[in-house]
């Protein structure tokens, strides 16, 4: 590891126990349990986000469908754990990992004969599919009315029932999921997305099998969702149809670009930007107006994103 | 091309930042302009420091409506209606200045759900009210039953909320949860009795939107309707919001029964009843019944007379005669100029019950067990008429009404044409 | 279902069809000759039905309002395309984003406005004088708005093929999506042509938002759902053409037509199978043209 990576590694280590611990040094501020709750919903959707990124970012695979793995691995983990009866974490969360991968491998595998604006709509209308079938399965997932009574897991013998407890597991899956993306980025398999997105023709030349690399791309970003989805349902102890819907695809997309595509904390930085509007300003505000008009004000201003731009200022 | 745009781009933008802010503020401070759905909190607070020099501790409160996505247009009828009764009683329940914090459901459980936990973390309020859809409500039991926070639920009527189920799955009743509005159960099932019985229909059809609501008042209805000798001759869904109703109403007209069960509310409504006349059902015979929401004043304002005759059933009508439903008619339209709707009501019926409760308890609200009390005991003469809490399910026990379309000097509204009785949810 | 009712959902599907058309002509236009991605489609198409409201409620007049609305938004679109998309060309995530943006704040801005008669409130506009009644047709009652409807469709599509192929700024319009840069050689001012072309497209869906209200009614999320079937019909007809949304609304006006009827279960998936399938096997869509490069 190079100097400078070391560096920023140390930074992003400090930054990080600084957040786990965030419960404890905050205690004597009166907003500590309502913050720690939304830097929770942060996390798992600033996961979600990465996930997408995985594909918007680097593989250059726009989809606007992303939300089917989320709400599917929320819905799998839920499910699975009710109908088994037990708590264990390694068993709902596997149900999310692997439900939501299963599905990501039949929808990538239909999605990535297609390239750019038709892959957008393929998975724009996969996605609708799976909600169709959320919203009406109703013995199955509980239909529109939701999934509730979804209980925290327990790993162990270790419960995650306190918010605190739940705030920990969030913010150790986090990491390793930021861990795991830094590692794919960095490595050859990252190398050969990013040269999947930037000219695809040549890969093949190249001797890439392109279609595989987008099919695992896609899989593993949908895995990556549904433990997402999971973490959400450990959350809100409720999963309903909105999770696997449009405005989820869409809020999860905004949030790559926002924080910057193709960097490792951008998606962080949106998820931050876009729940904070969404869920902490105070409601005489408008928030969908203000989430309009900072979207249309990072595209005017900042190019790459929130991110880039920082990073643009830091350098000049 | 690809260079052009590159080269276009390093030049950047002409528009300036300077210039960007000023007419994106611009734009955002005209449009947050005075209109009726502006700010409540700063002028209950204007209010509350006026009053707070001789009254008791301030009472928070904490509203979850929905001001953005479909159900927005209740969402600033309840604000209307909880905004007048508190102008009305000086801004204090008890004795005690009130301050209230609206927050956006936004059609969204993961939001109510955060806005939740914002109440009982972050804001502390003494009483929550509010939620309009139900999957919300469904998804916010929990989190208040276990953080012991007094909810009282001034619209979604999902039954599973008030009773005993299994696995407590959809949901289940809680001790801490009061409902003002229904159970759709209570608007579903007494007509089906009704038209079967009292009115001797003999078959019906049904046509509902495809959701939980939906599905649940065809159900009820179902059960009221067969148990006394009717029969469905078949049963058609919509999908929520569907665009174009008109093929589903000339599925209706292609079936023989005349009498039609709907549930929609809103904007499904509207289109129904739309379609319902342009492809003349009336004048081929076609009648069409339904739960209260298909005709309230807010789907009536935009169909007016298209919607005469139809019958629905529900526990209030604008038309309602007692001296309660009169004083609240002709406040409520001094203050807003607007007739009031069902959710008006009850939002309104769920601050007198706060305030009643309050009462009894001497503005007590730290002792809920005493408040939970006091709330199952209040009795009230409501613009609905009687109302009361049934003490084990928390849902209301109020009378239902049959009630007609008519349109007459310009207005049209529902009247009352039969009162079907005193109705209480079942609890299982 | 016996031969009327079958006539009857197939004329159902058709005044469907057209409302969809009419709806799509201004995205196919926008995303196929300019090759931007604007999300704000639906938006525009909400904010027309609402100006109509307000031009029908002041001057008691639906065909003022036919003329006020794609005007105003094709004002809009004047004003919008140079100081949002131009510096865009090309970079599609960056439209969508920007047009995302935009479309929430037209929106809000729409519900904010109790005050002018918007706002969250559900609403109609009424069927204009002289087309509010209803006919007998096939053995039922049909309103004679939708034959309207049907006609107005067909006529658009006429009147957009002519302007595209016989007029000189369907000409320019087919070579600068062709080579922009070699149009711009040669003389033309191809900012401000496209500048044109979208305030156009702005101005359909502006259209499209007066002929649809009297039936869709104007409601919160009614930007969401126009976009989305924007979408589906574009892409199915075929990105790139006019004929595309001709072929595409004609397919999913009467697909979700009888899809609701004959599979209520799967009506709401319905559509979005049939996108999928069309993008599955014909990407182009029904008659796109090829498209080279993205």
């Amino acid at each position: 590891m190079s100097r400078s990576t070391r560096i920023r590694a140390a930074i992003v280590l400090a930054v990080w126990v600084a957040l786990a611990t965030f419960p404890e040094w905050s205690v004597a501020w009166e907003s500590s349990r309502f913050a720690a709750g939304i830097i929770r919903q942060i996390l798992i959707f600033a996961i979600f986000a990465s996930s997408l990124n995985l594909l918007v970012g680097y593989a250059g695979l726009p989809s606007l469908g992303h939300a089917a793995f989320f709400g599917g691995g929320a819905y799998a983990a839920a499910i699975v754990a009710q109908r088994l009866g037990t708590d264990e974490l390694l068993v709902s969360l596997g149900a999310a990992v692997a439900g939501a991968a299963l599905l990501a491998l039949v929808v990538g595998y239909l999605a990535v004969r297609a390239v750019g604006i038709f892959f957008l709509m393929l998975t724009l209308a996969l996605a609708q599919m799976v909600f169709a079938i959320a919203f009406q399965a109703t013995d199955l997932t509980g239909g529109s009315n939701g999934f509730s009574g979804v209980h925290r897991p327990v790993l162990l013998g270790i419960d995650f029932n306190a918010a605190n407890d739940l705030y920990l597991l969030v913010c150790a899956v986090a990491l390793l999921v930021a861990l795991l993306l830094w590692r794919l980025a960095t490595s050859s398999y990252g190398r050969a997305l990013v040269g999947v997105r930037e000219n695809e023709r040549r890969m093949r030349a190249l001797g890439y099998d392109t279609r595989t690399l987008k099919l695992s791309a896609f899989v593993l970003a949908g895995a990556l969702a549904g433990v997402a989805g999971a973490l959400s349902a450990y959350e809100f102890r409720f999963v309903s149809p909105n999770d696997v819907a449009l405005g989820t695809s869409v809020a999860g997309f905004v949030m790559v670009l926002i924080g910057g595509a193709g960097t490792l904390v951008g998606p962080i930085v949106g998820a931050a930007v876009v729940l904070s509007i969404e869920r902490v300003l105070p409601s005489q505000l408008p928030a969908q107006m203000v989430l309009g008009i900072v979207f249309i004000a990072f595209v005017v201003f900042a190019r790459q994103g929130l991110v880039g731009a920082v990073r643009r200022a830091v350098r000049a | 091309m690809g260079k052009r745009n590159d080269a276009a781009a390093e030049r950047g933008y002409r528009i300036s930042r300077r210039a960007f802010l000023i007419s994106s503020s611009a734009a955002a401070l005209a449009a947050c302009a005075p209109s009726t759905t502006g700010n409540a909190a700063s002028s209950a607070a204007a209010t509350t420091a006026a009053a707070a020099a001789t009254a008791g501790p301030p009472l928070k409160l904490g509203q979850l409506l929905p001001f953005t996505k479909v159900y927005a247009e209740l969402g600033n009828s309840m604000k209307r209606s909880t905004d007048l009764y508190l102008k009305l009683k000086g801004n204090k329940l008890a004795n005690r200045p009130v301050t209230v914090i609206y927050e956006d459901e936004a059609n969204d459980p993961q939001v109510g759900l955060a806005k939740t936990q914002k109440f009982i973390d972050q804001d502390k309020v003494d009483v929550m009210l509010g939620v309009v859809a139900t999957p919300i409500a469904y998804a916010i039991r929990n989190a208040v039953d276990s953080a012991k926070m007094i909810y009282i639920d001034t619209n979604a009527g999902g039954n599973a909320l008030t009773r005993t189920t299994n696995n407590c799955t959809p949901s289940c009743k809680s001790p801490y949860i009061f409902r003002t509005s229904f159970s759709s159960y209570q608007i579903s099932e007494p007509i089906g009795e009704y038209m079967a019985s009292k009115k001797g229909v003999k078959e019906v059809f049904t046509f509902v939107a495809d959701y939980g609501f939906g599905t649940e008042s065809q159900a009820d209805f179902t059960t009221g309707f067969t148990k006394n000798g009717g029969k469905i001759t078949g049963s058609l869904k919509a999908p929520l919001g569907s665009a174009d109703f008109v093929p589903f109403v000339t599925q209706l007209k292609a079936q023989p029964t005349k009498d039609i069960y709907s549930f929609f509310s809103g904007a499904d409504a509207v289109k129904y009843i739309q379609a319902w006349n342009q492809l003349g059902l009336p004048a081929a015979g076609y009648k069409m019944n339904g739960a209260g929401f298909l005709t309230e004043q807010d789907v009536l304002a935009v169909v007016k007379e298209q919607a005469n005759g139809a019958i629905t059933s529900l526990f209030w009508a604008v038309e309602l005669d007692n001296p309660e439903n009169k004083a609240f008619k002709d406040a409520y339209q001094k203050e807003y100029n607007l007739l009031p709707d069902v959710f008006a009501v009850q939002a309104w019926d769920g601050m007198q019950a706060l305030d009643l409760a309050l009462q009894a308890t001497k503005g007590d609200t730290s002792d809920k067990q005493k408040l939970i009390a006091a709330l199952e005991a209040v009795k009230f003469n409501s613009p609905r008429g009687a109302f009361e809490f049934d003490k084990d399910t928390h849902n209301p026990i109020q009378d239902m009404y049959m009630r007609e379309v008519k349109t007459a000097n310009g207005q049209t509204v529902n009247t009352i044409s039969d009162k079907i009785g005193r109705v209480t949810d079942p609890g299982k | 279902m016996t031969l009327e009712d079958a006539l009857q959902q197939a004329l159902n599907g058709l005044s469907f069809g057209a409302l969809l058309f009419i709806l799509a002509a201004g995205l196919s236009l926008i995303f196929g000759m300019m090759d931007v991605v604007n999300l704000a489609h639906g938006a525009f198409y909400m904010l027309g039905a609402y100006v109509a409201l307000s031009v029908t409620r002041a001057t008691g007049s639906f065909w003022a309002a036919l003329v006020v609305a794609p005007l105003a938004l094709a004002a809009l679109g004047l004003l919008v395309e140079p100081l949002l998309l131009r510096r865009l060309r090309g970079r599609h995530l960056d439209q969508v984003l920007i047009t995302i943006g935009l479309s929430l704040v037209i929106a809000d801005f729409i519900r904010l406005r109790d005050d002018w008669g918007w706002g969250a409130t559900v609403r109609s506009l009424p069927f204009p004088a002289g087309l509010d009644r209803s006919v007998a047709i096939a053995g039922s009652d049909y309103p004679t708005y939708r034959l309207f409807v049907i006609a107005f469709g067909a006529g658009l599509a006429l009147l957009l093929y002519v302007l595209h192929r016989r007029t000189r700024i369907g000409a320019l319009v087919r070579a600068g999506v062709g080579d922009a840069e070699m149009l711009s050689a040669l003389g033309v001012d191809t900012d401000r042509l496209f500048t044109v072309t979208f305030a156009i497209g702005a101005g359909l869906a502006g259209l499209a938002g007066v002929v649809a209200a009297p039936v869709f009614g104007l409601q919160p999320g009614m930007d969401v759902d126009a976009l989305i079937y924007s979408l589906i019909v574009v892409v199915v007809g075929g990105l790139g053409s006019l004929s595309g949304a001709v072929a595409g609304s004609a397919v999913v006006g009467p697909a979700d037509t009888f899809g609701k009827v004959l599979v209520p279960q799967f009506a709401l998936a319905l559509i979005f199978a049939i996108m999928a399938l069309v993008l599955l096997f014909r990407p182009t869509g029904l008659l796109g043209r090829v498209r080279i490069g993205r």
